[in-house]
């Protein structure tokens, strides 16, 4: 799996390519902790090169949501390739989590 | 009739990616369709994953031995483990409609692997969980 980042503004965004299993899903929690900590008002995680999700990046997924909601500010999954989109519909996550996020710049 | 695949995994996260790369060639070599494959590769390393994380109460090393195999048009793997008894088909279900704010953070990887499956049968052999995964290959 491999993470490159743009930041905009307070905007920062994710893309992530390939698998986020066990392993993934932790360098995926750093990644988004150190968003936090430079001071994102917006994270966007773009999903649309991911071609696997499992729990434990969803379990990463719903603490950052959690965290940056609670905090007064955004997050967002963006552009789930159909692999991924499978999964956010069959566990629930994709109403409350995707829909209507596209990061500006993004197809 | 091909041979079943077997092999075997330490408990460290490091290892999912050869279970990854293990049912992709077991997948290509009877050429499963790919929602069979994206099923059966979540539901898998679901499974592996929950051992690795939660089998064992303490920080040796262990192995879990893993069987892909084909009978007729089922694709079934076999895992077995030992670790604490853990039979997943007696984990309560998850409420996917509940909002995110209270959604429990655990649960969501045996209730995927539950709704993958055409089958998940579970036994306690000695001091070893297996757990068999089943799906057809017609997807």
């Amino acid at each position: 799996m491999e993470i490159s980042k743009s930041i905009t503004n307070e905007s920062h965004e994710l893309l992530i390519s390939g698998r986020i299993d066990g392993a993934g899903a932790n360098q995926l929690e750093l990644e988004t902790l150190a968003a936090m900590r430079a001071g994102a008002k917006t994270i966007y995680v773009n999903l649309s090169q991911a071609t696997f999700l499992c729990s434990a990046g969803l379990r990463v997924l719903l603490q950052t949501w959690r965290q940056m909601k609670s905090s007064g500010k955004s997050f967002y999954v963006a552009n789930p390739s159909p692999e991924v989109d499978a999964v956010l519909v069959m566990t629930g996550f994709r109403e409350q989590m995707v829909e209507g996020a596209r990061p500006p710049g993004l197809a | 009739m091909t041979a079943p695949l077997e092999f075997r995994l330490c408990n460290q996260l490091g290892e999912l990616r050869r279970l990854g790369d293990e049912v992709q060639n077991f997948s290509a070599a009877h050429r499963l369709p790919p929602a069979v494959v994206q099923a059966f590769d979540l539901s898998l390393a679901e499974w592996v994953t929950n051992i690795i994380s939660y089998g064992h109460a303490d920080a040796e090393e262990h192995w879990i031995q893993v069987r892909l195999s084909m009978a007729g048009d089922l694709v079934q793997a076999e895992v077995m483990d030992d670790g604490r008894a853990f039979n997943p088909l007696t984990h309560p279900p998850v409420d996917t409609t509940a909002p995110l704010e209270t959604r429990p953070i655990g649960g969501l990887g045996i209730h995927m692997m539950r709704k993958l499956m055409d089958g998940v049968e579970y036994r306690r052999e000695g001091a070893k969980n297996i757990v068999t995964l089943t799906i057809q290959r017609a997807g």
